[in-house]
């Protein structure tokens, strides 16, 4: 059985982006979950050595975003670009010594992350204007109307390897099923803007649900997590989302899992397979 | 009487006025999402709440985690953060200005993200005369606190003064026991995480009316001691197993997802050094610091 979607009814809009700078305060500490103080380094900017498909663990950063964060100055813009934007989506470099590369849409944090290929990065500059070619808000599952598409872009959809069981639930490939204890900062935000943590302040528990390799790209199922106009717990959900952001060593924060596909009754079910990242998915290395 | 080091706190001066509600702009759209989809107009946190007071039932308001009694914040950034940071339960504030200046009350509350107050408790006839904007001096006295016996134990937002009131015990095992109304368990514990627990509440979502009956809240008060366990809030608010923190319920219920009544966190221990003793009758705020 093919899904059938309402693709063919988006609108594909252009939304510009600039290269972030990153930012500390001053002091620039961060207490940690033990509180002792730690300068936070990872998150805007370039990040050179750090691409999707990496491990999401195990870097001496906070919140790594991998590749190149764009953001908007304009808070207005800004938010458009949040709730437009879709992972899968196609950025294109307009201003600098990069202009014309292409890169991809790769996850929502404060800024979006896109990842472009490591040649790309060498040129591009804090500032440099990044357009993104929005598609996917208003996605929708037409055989599925108790799945809400969050932020997956049509390209994503079709790449995934989602199936249709004999029972009629949507199959989704994901490398981890989780519990919905892991799940920290971020319930005080709507599904519609960045991600919710997963928590790492107890990391035996972490290694118990197999969540101590994720990998940056990683599509993970949530269970009990009702992520539909809230991120809070409600037993039968179940939240896919992808790991866009590295671990943290501040208490209640770790890597981040931006939601693509939720529901609330069980219409989802999540299936394991070791393949299922976005790096891998959409061939970006 | 547990050993202290209250003769080393500062005792410090910060002020805020008393909030105003605050609404989304144009184009109008004042709707929050409820946990269904559903659109929801209801008051929200802010200023003089004359109908909520403390001791009042926490569920069941039609309004969207109300704070009982009287918010305050402070117009600039940094001095709100003080104020948020300073101020402990327990603490004497004092009406500084306006048509109610002069009268007292105690500090028994903080809020989270987007709201950022302090909450504070006065007796009802001066809230009836207190305006948005009044200036109100909390008497800070608090931060830095420590059971000099209890290593293992750390205390957040909590005065000398209230710390008394607790009247807490070290049992037989060396844990510190404290009574609460209930415990809940971490999965519940939702919006907040993540935060720092010395100025930022953590919800207690409400999934179900069984979830709070089976953690022994049914009946949940403004005031009320809570423990939430395999939680670690001595620094920001996260999950870890053998955990236990116990706070005091500042903030009402939610028709969100991810929200529910908000616990100011007292006490946190990584190690398990506090054991929750469930006796209704001797954890609510209302009654230990007899607030009029």
């Amino acid at each position: 059985m093919t899904l059938r979607t309402n693709a063919e009814d988006l609108v594909v809009m252009a939304v510009t982006a600039f290269v972030s700078a990153p930012t500390l305060p001053r002091p620039p500490y961060r207490p940690d979950v033990e509180g002792m103080s730690q300068v936070p380094i990872g998150m805007a900017g370039v990040v050179y050595n750090v691409r999707v498909g990496d491990p999401a663990f195990g870097w001496a950063g906070d919140h790594v975003e991998p590749g190149v964060s764009v953001s908007h100055p304009d808070p207005a813009v800004d938010h458009a670009l949040h709730y437009l934007t879709c992972v899968g989506n196609e950025a294109r470099v307009v201003t600098g010594l990069a202009a014309g590369a292409r890169g991809v849409v790769v996850g929502e944090h404060a800024r979006l992350l896109v990842d472009f290929p490591p040649e790309v990065l060498e040129r591009l500059c804090i500032g440099d204007e990044i357009l993104i070619r929005t598609h996917g808000r208003g996605l929708r599952l037409l055989d599925f109307p108790g799945i809400q598409v969050k932020k997956a872009s049509p390209l994503l959809l079709e790449r995934w390897g989602l199936r249709v069981s004999a029972a009629g639930r949507l199959q989704v490939p994901v490398v981890a099923i989780l519990p919905p204890t892991i799940l920290g900062s971020g319930a005080e935000l709507t599904p519609e803007f960045v991600d919710q943590d997963l928590m790492t302040g107890d990391r035996a528990a972490l290694a118990e649900w197999g969540a101590d390799r994720l990998r940056l790209g990683d599509l993970v199922a949530v269970q009990d997590a009702d992520h539909r106009y809230g991120r809070g717990y409600r037993p039968g959900s179940v939240t896919i989302g992808l790991i866009m952001h590295g671990d943290s060593p501040v208490g209640g924060h770790g890597p981040g899992c931006q939601d693509l596909l939720v529901c609330a009754h069980g219409e989802i079910e999540p299936v394991l397979d070791p393949k299922a990242n976005i790096a891998h998915i959409l061939g970006l290395r | 009487m547990l050993a202290t080091n209250a003769a080393q706190l500062v005792k410090i001066s910060v002020m805020g006025e008393v909030a105003n509600p605050a609404m989304p702009g144009l184009p109008a759209s004042p709707y929050l999402v409820g946990a269904e989809g559903e659109p929801l107009l209801l008051p929200m946190f802010g200023g003089l709440v004359y109908n909520v007071r403390m001791g009042d039932r926490a569920l069941g308001w039609a309004a969207e985690l109300v704070q009982p009694g009287v918010s305050i914040k402070h117009p600039e950034a940094g001095a709100n953060m003080a104020l948020r940071a300073y101020a402990c339960l327990g603490n004497r504030v004092v009406v500084m200005t306006g048509a109610a200046a002069g009268a007292l009350g105690t500090v028994v509350g903080k809020s989270g993200r987007f709201a950022e107050h302090v909450i504070c408790h006065f007796p009802a006839e001066d809230v009836e005369k207190m305006a948005p904007g009044d200036k109100v001096q909390v008497q800070a006295y608090g931060l830095g606190l420590c059971l000099l016996d209890c290593p293992e134990v750390t205390v957040r937002n909590c005065s000398p003064e209230l710390l008394a009131a607790l009247d807490l015990r070290l049992g037989a095992d060396g844990r510190l026991e404290v009574p609460v109304k209930g415990i809940v368990p971490s999965v519940l514990a939702g919006a907040g995480a993540g935060f720092g627990s010395e100025s930022s509440v953590i919800s207690i979502q409400v999934p179900s009316p069984e979830a709070l009956h089976e953690a022994g809240l049914a009946d949940l008060r403004f005031g009320d001691l809570v423990a939430i366990a395999d939680w670690d809030s001595r620094f920001s608010h996260g999950y870890l197993r053998g955990s236990i923190v116990v706070g005091a319920v500042c903030q009402g219920g939610s028709y969100r997802r991810g929200y529910g009544p908000g616990l100011v966190v007292l006490l946190s221990s990584k190690t398990g050094a506090i054991r929750p003793q469930v006796h209704p009758e001797k954890a609510n705020l209302t009654d230990l610091l007899a607030l009029p």
